[in-house]
């Protein structure tokens, strides 16, 4: 979508008003719609939408060898698909950018201690943990992908059952674990401070959250901030312009703010979800 | 033989409790998306596909590869990386997907009627999100649903449909993942069965001459029975969408 | 209606695995009742007529059995007793997880229409789908399945009763307080109408500990202890071999040390039993000792009494020394991994009264098996076939049951019936189903099969067999076709003309693999009705025939080969004696003895081109019994006669089955069904030069050829045998030839090393050989008489049905050779005879005997075992042994008495006396001698009978 100056200067007029194109103000988020438990063989996973931003998590693990350097811990890795059905321009090798740039963000805001104890993960110090995969799919993108993925994930992971370890058996270089096989039997991921991600986009001299497609267009420059719990994780500037160190100041103070709030609303959200409902794109 | 014998219980029931000419459970719908021109979400048994269809729209990427008599039908295939039980490392560009979306081109253009949009193109995609067998026949079922819902003209239906034996003698269809692994040789056929015409077809493995013909009319019944399946969600879809703007009394 | 299934399951590779299955639900599930109005009817074998009397309840019913019941009593549920028994598809996974032999013999009990099972496929069923509860173990959710089917039942059908039976108090519990009826097996066995026989049958799990009786054996370890002490590599796993002379000792093979390790003792063998796989636990380096040669059998009577073992324990500790260089790790069974029992042949001990009673299985490696029977007395004349169930530590014997009577001790047929279930032969009857597949009777021949088939029958063809011979498979025919050149037939019955691929009689014959002969008696591969007159090439009758022809100049080189089936009339079904006698009778000029003798001379050319390329004529001595047809008594054990025309048959079939190996392999390089012989290894041949080296000649082994002419060059005037004993010996060198797929071998592996060829099958025996059929369709299809069919083009299916025609023969063999054993040893029962013999080897304390006229080779024992004789001196360098100035060598011919000695009815043996070369001291003297002496003498018949007291005392 491209829009031509006059609708730019539209939208960018409505953000001044602190009336927005939908109707929205500038601290107001678009409708969210949130899953569980979508993903059946996965140990856990989620979808979320906001307004027309469709984003599927799924969370896998496996058995694997910690780090050397960092024997005390597991792993998580995330990798981000950017699906075709979202955009033509995502074909072949086409969303590879983007995806890159999400994973990366993501690995950023949660390698923090305080945002994700990775050392829970690890079973046997320097010999076995489990890894984490965070496999998040785009299926449409209708703008803030940042605050989308982060809170899918972070429902995810909330989500994800670990089978239980009962014991490990050490036979030389040889490690056999003794996993539980019922499935009820499993721990759950601490996700309390589980980073949520903000966008706050700079439009004009006014920085809004949750940017539409068109007024992600009509942005200067925006910050992704990371909030885990009451503090940063991470902070990321992207886009093309530059921004004023007092803006700056002002655009973080805005996004800690809001993703407190939005980190409320999802806790609140996830407590009301009920297991075992037939969910999913038939809706 | 004994491995086989397994796939089919004594009073004719297979492992996951279905009878041999019985269709998993499919549930679709149209209209999943609003960014693409048409989409559609399909899930057969456990097996589940999105698909998008974009166009008919200018041709991308340099006119030079447009066609002046007929659209150009592109079809992207790709499974998420946690769709299958072991995780995936990539979710497209390996040569399966590749192929996948070879025959699933293959089965579309024969169906399409692409001389109405010349020098165009249509993108058709494909997303897999849960593979439990079958995977060809749950994309081109739902990318069936996805050009309905674009509004391209179709021929007819396009429909695909396994087949395989069990206890080397009954032919059964609609294979899932487990009776994949556990079977022998797997019958895939895409058909238009209205016409009752074969658009596309391909062997796993070897099949015997002798149980060829059984086991492709069976893929072909459960191709027609997927069409009626198909068929009924676009009839409602349709009315759904006639009901908001005031013309569903008519049909 | 659907739900999924989810489960973890751990991958190979270590890794964790979250699997969804669909599971659907459904409403057309019949619940197998035959008076139910409610469901839509399937075949089910449920029968309103059959009755369970049960005097604990007064009205027929169906019965619903729990898991448990399945996999400890199915010796019950084998005898045709109980019958509408509802199994429940919960019921059946379960089995099929925790035991898959049970899990098969159930099976073809669910086969069966005459035992009225039904398996209700309870898991997809609306009403009786349960959903497992979040933190319910898989055990109790599949009790609450089945009692939920249980209540279902009686609700669907309340006209008709149904009984559950289980062993587990808990669900039995659970279940009588929801309202089933439930009851043990136990309890329902013994109210059971006409169930006294079953109730040995019961297995014998529950036993309760008495806290006076005394732990005849250490406890096992906990399986955590053993595989703690593996992985630690205190203790050591590996397979039990009991000793079969010492009753109280065993060896474990591990793999990783070289020796195998000795337990000795009732607590170093601590209740394993041969073919266990168990752990040891390895003495220190000062207590190893070496292997005991003294020879303890067990005595034991009394289950409580172990005052006798004690004893002989000490025997045992007191022999036990420690040669050096012989001694071998030593060490104690500390727990069974895995118990190797099956169903064992044998006889119950004699004397002893009361309800508990000791089996001894006609395996000496097994011992004796304690079980509980009403029926002793009868018992006691019957082979019997016993199982065991468990051994408990306070029990001297394993437990056991009895699983069913073959027949009277020392019968023909009982001891048949031992022969073949030994060998694993399949020998019931064939089932109706198997039947159906044959042709009806009056068969003839229709224009379509003429018209599909080459006629052959203006052609002179004839068959040459043994006397007596039924099923006749081949015949041939030799004309001159001019310019010298000669065509040759072999016809073969065509017998995959009747068997068609699929059937239930393929299956069968596939199963059964091969016809198995004993001495009075053939387990046919296929029916009668096939194998002695359809397929079989009788004198006189048009019957359909596989027919390989060639065109032979006169030196019987091949210029061309063709395969046809056809149709031919043979003109006569000759002897091998008869043919022989029509070659020779010069008189003859018909076109029959015409045919033969140009067979015979073609097949005298061909023979020699064999042999010169180095095929290997080998012997063993065949034996024949003559039977007495009324009271089915062995009356004579000859040697078979060979004449010209074996050899002469014999070499046209070789012909044929190589140039039809050629074709198929040709047409299919990857599922072709060959025979290879494959080279033995030069460490199997060291006996045979050996004892060729103290004869003076150099047996060559480095090839087949090379062998074979060492062979022909081994040649003593003064003892013509000697050449066929070293041939005999040869023989034993070689390994077994054995039918494989072409695809799942290299080419150069397809040699057969005894005949010398490249390529090999079996073409020319189809009705008594299940690979001659496999072979015969595939030719078929390459003369486009035939198609294919899809198992015929799998390579993976060829490679098992080759694995288990391997395993058929070879047991057929063996049977075979078990069967003419004891028919000798009823020959020979309460015969005292002398008779000419050849000393095989020379051992240390004894000699091995061949007894050419009877096949027999015995062990003539110069001392008792483990001693060494004050009257010989072995040399073993040139392996002789030397008494006075007699010295005896390996060949040496003597003339030995041969008796029989039948004190173990289980294990008659062969008893040898020399009579020649005369030693004083030793050797007896001839029996024509004390015939003569009788009537001259008395005062020496007293001296004869000192012979015999001896040797009385030497059998002790």
């Amino acid at each position: 979508m491209s829009l031509c100056e006059a609708e730019k200067t539209f939208v960018l007029h409505g953000v001044e008003e602190n009336f927005r194109l939908d109707g929205r103000e500038r601290e107001d988020y678009r409708p969210m719609e949130l899953e569980t438990d979508i993903v059946l063989h996965a140990f856990g996973s989620a979808r979320l939408r906001l307004a027309n931003t469709d984003v599927l998590v799924a969370v896998k693990i496996e058995i694997d060898v910690p780090f050397p350097e960092r024997s005390k811990e597991g792993k998580l890795e995330f990798f981000v698909d950017c699906s075709a059905n979202a955009t033509p321009d995502f074909e072949g090798r086409g969303g590879e950018d983007l995806a890159v740039e999400i994973a990366n963000t993501l690995s950023s805001a949660y390698r923090s201690k305080h945002a994700f104890d990775l050392t829970k993960l690890c079973i046997l110090k320097g010999k076995k943990c489990w890894k984490v995969y965070v496999d998040i799919l785009l299926l449409e993108c209708g703008g803030n992908l940042f605050d989308a993925v982060s809170l899918a994930v972070k429902a995810a992971l909330w989500n994800t059952q670990v089978p239980k370890v009962h014991g490990v058996n050490i036979d030389g270089n040889n490690i056999e674990l003794n996993v539980s096989e019922e499935l009820y039997d499993c721990d759950r991921l601490d996700v309390k401070n589980a980073p949520v991600m903000v966008t706050v986009c700079k439009i004009g001299e006014k920085c809004i959250v949750d940017p539409s497609v068109a007024e992600e267009q009509c942005s200067v420059g925006s910050i992704v901030v990371a909030v885990s719990g009451d503090k940063f994780s991470t902070v990321l500037q992207t886009g093309t312009g530059s921004l004023h160190p007092a803006t700056l100041m002002e655009s973080l103070k805005l996004g800690h703010r809001v993703a407190q709030r939005l980190d409320e609303a999802l806790w609140a959200t996830l407590r009301q979800i009920k297991p075992g409902q037939d969910v999913g794109f038939l809706k | 033989m004994s491995r086989n014998r397994d796939l089919l219980s004594k009073i004719g029931l297979r492992l996951d409790g279905r009878r041999p000419d019985e269709l998993r459970r499919i549930r679709c719908k149209l209209g999943v998306f609003t960014e693409p021109d048409g989409s559609a979400y399909l899930e057969q048994g456990l097996t589940k596909v999105l698909a998008a269809v974009y166009g008919p729209h200018q041709v991308r990427g340099g006119r030079s590869k447009a066609q002046h008599d007929t659209a150009i039908i592109n079809c992207q295939f790709s499974m998420a990386v946690f769709s299958t039980t072991d995780r995936k490392k990539r979710p497209r560009g390996d040569r399966k997907s590749t192929e996948l979306s070879m025959h699933l081109q293959q089965a579309l253009e024969a169906v399409i009627k692409s001389e109405l949009y010349p020098w165009s193109q249509i993108d058709v995609y494909v997303e897999v999100l849960h593979a439990d067998g079958g995977i060809y026949t749950a994309c081109v079922n739902a990318a069936t649903l996805a050009l309905i819902d674009a509004g391209i003209p179709l021929k007819e239906y396009v429909c695909a449909c396994t087949a395989s034996l069990a206890n080397n003698d009954v032919p059964m269809i609609d294979i899932s993942h487990q009776e994949e692994i556990i079977g022998g040789p797997t019958l895939t056929v895409a058909a238009l069965p209205m016409s009752g015409k074969i658009v596309l077809m391909e062997m796993s493995q070897r099949f015997h001459m002798d149980h060829l013909e059984k086991v492709l009319n069976k893929a072909l019944q459960g191709c027609k029975d997927i069409r009626q399946i198909l068929d009924e969600a676009v009839r409602l879809h349709v009315r759904d969408i006639g009901s908001s703007t005031g013309w569903a009394n008519t049909s | 209606m659907f739900t999924t299934k989810v489960f973890i399951k751990k991958t190979r590779i270590g890794n964790f695995l979250k699997n969804v299955r669909e599971h659907y639900i459904r409403d057309d599930i019949f619940c197998g009742v035959p008076s139910c109005d409610k469901c839509t009817p399937v075949e089910s074998f449920l029968s309103s007529i059959h009755k369970n009397e049960c005097s604990s309840y007064d009205f027929n019913h169906y019965l619903i059995l729990d898991t448990n019941v399945i996999l400890d009593q199915m010796d019950v549920l084998d005898e045709d007793v109980i019958g509408n028994v509802i199994i429940l598809h919960t019921v059946l996974k379960e089995v099929k997880h925790r035991s898959l032999p049970i899990y098969k013999r159930l099976h073809s009990i669910i086969e069966n229409p005459s035992r009225h099972f039904y398996v209700f496929t309870n898991d997809h069923h609306k009403d009786t789908y349960i959903k497992q509860n979040d933190g319910e173990l898989v055990n109790d959710y599949n009790d609450r399945s089945i009692r939920k089917s249980c209540l279902w039942y009686m609700d669907h059908l309340p006209k008709e009763k149904f009984i559950f039976l289980s062993d587990d108090v808990n669900n039995r519990n659970i279940a009588l307080e929801e309202g089933i009826l439930a009851c043990s097996i136990r309890e329902y066995v013994s109210h059971l109408v006409n169930g006294a026989a079953l109730e040995d049958k019961l297995s014998r799990k529950d036993y309760h500990i008495d806290s006076n009786t005394k732990d005849v054996f250490p406890p096992h370890l906990t399986n955590v202890e053993l595989l703690n002490g593996i992985k630690e590599g205190a203790l050591y796993q590996g397979t039990f071999r009991a000793s079969r002379d010492n009753f109280l000792e065993g060896f474990v093979n591990v793999e990783s040390l070289d020796d195998p390790v000795i337990v000795q003792g009732r607590t170093g063998l601590n209740r394993a039993v041969d073919g266990d796989f168990v752990v040891v636990n390895l003495f220190n380096k000062e207590d190893w000792i070496s292997p005991s040669e003294i020879v303890l059998e067990d005595d034991g009577v009394a289950e409580e009494n172990i005052d006798e073992v004690e004893k002989k324990e000490r025997q045992l500790k007191k022999s036990a020394h420690k040669k050096k260089g012989e001694i071998k790790p030593t060490g104690r069974v500390v727990g069974i991994i895995r118990r190797k029992w099956r169903q064992y042949c044998g006889i119950l001990q004699g004397g002893m009264d009361g309800v508990y009673q000791l089996f001894i299985p006609a395996d000496k490696s097994i011992p004796k098996i304690r079980i509980e029977t009403r029926q002793a007395e009868f018992l006691r004349t019957q082979k019997l076939i016993v199982t065991i169930d468990s051994w408990p530590r306070h029990s001297r014997y394993p437990h056991g049951h009895f699983v069913r009577a073959l027949g009277k001790i020392g019968d023909q047929n009982t001891e048949n019936e031992v022969v073949l279930l030994e060998h694993d032969v399949p020998h019931s009857q064939f089932s109706e189903e198997v039947l159906s597949c044959l042709p009806k009777l009056p068969w003839i021949i229709t224009e379509e099969d003429e018209q599909k088939r080459v006629d052959l029958r203006h052609i002179d063809i004839c068959s040459v067999d043994p006397p007596g011979c039924t099923d006749i498979d081949d015949a041939l025919h030799c004309r001159p076709i001019g310019e010298g050149r000669l065509e040759v037939g072999v016809h073969i019955a065509d017998v995959s003309h009747f068997i068609r691929p699929g059937t239930a009689l393929d299956l069968e014959a596939a199963s059964r693999a091969t016809t198995v002969y004993l001495v009075n008696k053939r387990i046919d591969m296929v029916p009668d009705l096939l194998s002695s007159n359809l397929c079989s090439l009788r004198g006189g009758e048009e019957r359909f025939a596989f027919s390989c022809v060639w065109e032979m100049d006169e030196n019987a080189n091949i210029l061309n080969t063709r395969f046809h089936k056809s149709i031919i009339r043979s003109r006569s079904a000759m002897t091998y004696e008869e043919a022989q006698m029509t070659i020779d009778d010069k008189t003859k000029t018909d076109s029959i003895a015409e045919s033969l003798r140009s067979l015979n001379k073609l097949a005298k050319i061909l023979k020699k081109g064999r042999l010169e390329k180095g095929a290997l004529v080998l012997a063993s001595p065949e034996v024949k019994i003559q039977m007495d047809s009324e009271t089915m008594e062995p009356l004579d054990v000859e040697v078979k006669k060979l004449f010209e025309t074996n050899s002469m048959v014999e070499e046209f079939m070789l012909l044929a089955n190589i140039s039809v190996a050629q074709k198929i392999l040709e047409d299919f390089p990857e599922c072709a069904m060959l025979r290879r012989h494959p080279t033995p290894p030069t460490s199997n041949f060291d006996p045979l030069v050996k004892a060729g080296r103290h004869l003076g000649f150099d047996i060559k082994i480095e090839s087949g050829k090379q062998l074979a002419k060492s062979l022909d060059d081994a040649v003593k005037p003064d003892n013509p045998y000697m050449n066929t004993m070293l041939r005999i010996l040869a023989t034993r060198c070689m390994l077994q030839a054995v039918y494989f797929a072409s695809g799942s071998l290299q080419k150069d592996e397809y040699f057969h090393y005894g005949l010398a060829v490249p390529l090999y099958t079996h073409f020319t025996s189809p009705i008594r050989r299940y690979a001659d059929i496999i072979v015969h369709r595939l030719l078929a299809v390459t003369c486009g008489s035939d198609c294919t069919y899809p198992d015929l083009l799998d390579k993976q299916k060829t490679g098992n049905l080759c694995q288990n025609l391997n395993y058929r023969n070879r047991m057929a063999q063996y049977a075979g050779r078990a069967s003419v054993a004891f028919n000798t040893h009823l020959f020979f029962k309460g015969k005292l005879q002398d008779e000419d013999g050849y000393i095989l080897y020379v051992r240390k304390n004894a000699l091995q005997i061949l007894i050419p006229k009877y096949g027999l080779e015995c062990t003539l024992f110069l001392a008792h075992k483990g001693e060494t004789s004050n009257i010989f001196e072995y040399n073993e360098e040139d392996q002789t042994q030397k008494a006075g100035d007699v010295v005896l060598h390996s060949f040496d011919p003597v003339k030995v008495r041969l008796s029989l000695n039948s004190d173990n009815i289980q294990h008659e043996k062969f008893v040898l006396q020399l009579v020649s070369p005369c030693i004083s001291g030793f050797s007896v003297p001839p029996l024509s001698e004390i015939e003569k002496m009788e009537v001259v003498d008395d005062k020496k018949r007293k001296s004869a009978n000192d012979g015999h007291k001896k040797k009385n005392k030497k059998r002790s």
